[in-house]
Order: structure tokens, then sequence, then C-alpha cells
């Protein structure tokens, strides 16, 4: 059973990240703020009992859950789905190498980089837009897999998908932001 | 045209997606730590509701299994942790095993007593003289023609 200390220190740790995750989807503080908040106390009072390494996951459910009621509730599920067609599309990236712009982003001198003419606040700012341009499913694989540091199965089990599932969307979300963010001359 | 195409092994795209992934959480990280303080406020609000909550929960779940009260004395049951838990079973347990065992102790005492008094009889029937009535007695007789093994 996780303790009062370990349950404050494992909502510490998240609340951030749950935030921002929620906000990307929502597009609304407000809003993002109460869903985070809904998923807290939600966790809080029925699993309490589970061991604190389990948390993790448990509240990355709850937390996709929350934010799936808060839409339901808005009746804007049209536009979710609208967003998540985007991951059927075609992937037109083909011809795109993502090992040229990591090499370009690892050997990058300063005078090369785009945080000689943007400063490193509006880089920040860039990247964070990018992220929420992304479609629904491919940023929540990506952040959950990759800024919640959870693995493929556990992603899958968050999100309710195949584990191949996880791992096309975190591709293609990888390849879009660094297509983006390349087009943008910004280096990650 | 002989284009060389570098050698790539299978699990390197994999690799390049993730350092790349690792380098956009950082920025992300970054962004994040510089939330407003109204955001963090409201944050901490939070999160101070929920474990008020899980403090709640608990509550309501101990008194049940806590105190339990028999002819005015107290006899404690449970909310004493995870490590009393096990001593709480044991002593549950335990006087239903010393019941098993007595009762298996006066169950070999009983055929204990039975074996000794059928011994005495036996020896006695045995040291004592036979009578010689009993040379004429047909099941005696009938005993003493049965074939041994």
């Amino acid at each position: 059973m996780a303790s009062d200390k370990e349950l404050s220190d494992f909502l510490k740790s998240v609340e951030k990240r749950a935030f921002k995750r929620t906000a990307y989807a929502v597009r609304d503080d407000d809003a993002a703020l109460d869903i985070v908040q809904d998923a807290m106390i939600r966790l809080a009072e029925k699993y309490f009992e589970r061991p604190a390494a389990e948390l993790p996951l448990i509240f990355q459910r709850i937390l996709s859950n929350a934010t799936m009621d808060w839409f339901r509730r808005q009746k804007v599920r049209n536009a979710v789905v609208r967003n998540f067609s985007y991951f059927e599309s075609v992937d037109t990236d083909g011809d795109f190498d993502l090992l040229e712009t990591l090499e370009a982003v690892e050997g990058s001198t300063a005078s090369e980089s785009a945080s000689d003419t943007v400063s490193r606040a509006q880089i920040l700012v860039m990247i964070d837009a990018q992220v929420a341009e992304l479609p629904a499913r491919q940023r929540e694989a990506f952040l959950l897999r990759y800024w919640e540091e959870l693995d493929v199965a556990e992603t899958a089990a968050a999100m309710g998908c195949s584990e191949g599932s996880v791992k096309t969307h975190c591709s293609r979300a990888v390849h879009a932001l660094a297509k983006a963010l390349k087009a943008k001359g910004i280096a990650p | 045209m002989n284009h060389s195409i570098p050698y790539r092994r299978p699990a390197e795209p994999e690799a390049l997606q993730a350092r790349f992934a690792l380098r956009v959480v950082a920025r992300l990280d970054e962004r994040a730590a510089q939330l407003g303080p109204d955001v963090a406020e409201r944050l901490r609000f939070a999160r101070e509701r929920a474990l008020e909550k899980a403090r709640e929960a608990r509550s309501l779940v101990r008194p049940a299994i806590e105190p339990l009260a028999v002819g005015g004395s107290t006899l404690a049951w449970g909310g004493l942790g995870d490590s009393s838990s096990l001593w709480v079973k044991i002593g549950s347990v335990l006087p239903l095993v010393a019941l098993v065992g007595g009762l298996m102790l006066i169950q070999h005492w009983h055929t204990r007593a039975q074996i000794d008094a059928a011994a005495e009889i036996d020896a006695a029937l045995l040291s004592d003289n036979l009578p010689p009535s009993a040379y004429g007695d047909p099941g005696f007789a009938e005993f003493l023609n049965t074939p041994r093994d």
C-alpha cells in the first residue's frame, strides 16, 4: 500500500507533466487543471491501497479516461475523432532522414544553431507548440513513452491499443517533430 | 550509378528515434518547469485535496476491522499495520491448531488405553492354567484344529 508520503511524492513528480499533457489535448489550461485534479482525486480515492510502483500506470490511465470524459461532456467528440483520424493518414515522410537531422543537431556548432537567432525560451515555446500540433494519438504515445518513461507494453495498456500501434504512433510522432523542427531551423 | 548505401543495423532507427525523442522531452521538461505560479498553486491544491481524499478513504476502511468489542473487553484485530498483520493471523489460527492437536492426543491416549487393557486380559488368560473343562468345549476343539499360517 502506498503511504501518504509516497502518494504525495508521486503526485508532485507527475503533476506538471500531467497538466501539460492534458493541456495539449484539451487546449484549455483551466479545463486541464480541473481534469488533472479530478484524476488525482480518483487515484487517491480508489487506488490508495495499491503499491507505489503501480501508481504511474494507473494514473496515466485515469488521466486519459478523465480527458476523454471531458471531451464527452463538452460534446466535441467529433473534433477528437477528426484529430484521431490524422493517425490513419498516409505517411508522406518516406524521404525524410531522421539520422540526418540528429547528426545536424548533435554536430551543430554555435554558428549553425538556431539558438543564435532565436532565444532559448522561444525555442522551448516552439518545440512546445510543435508537440501540441501532433495528432492526438501520436502525441499521447510519444509523451507516455518518452516523457512519462512507460515501456511499450505499459503505453499500449494506458492507451488501450496494441504494442505495434504504440511503436507506429511514436515513430510517426518523432518523424513529424524532427521534420517540423528542422524546417524551422530548431535543434531540440 | 554506384551509390554506396550506409549499412544500418535494424535496431538503429529505434535508437535514433529514442535519442531524438529524449532531446525533445528534455526541452518539454524545461518548459514545464516554467509554468506560472498560478498553475503551480492550483496543482498543489489539487494534490492536497487528493491526499485528503486518500486519508478519508483509509479512515473509512480501518474502523471496520480495527477494534472488536466483546463483552466489555476489546480485541484488536486490525489497524496494526502490515508488519503485525501476520501475527494477527497467527494468533487467530493458533487456537484451532491447539484444538486439533488436543483431539488427536485424546484419540491416541484412548486407543493406547484400549490396547493396554486388551493386552492385560490376554496376558492374564495366557499365563493362567487351562481348566480341564476347556478341552470339552467344541469351540476350543475347533480352535485347536484350525490350521496355522
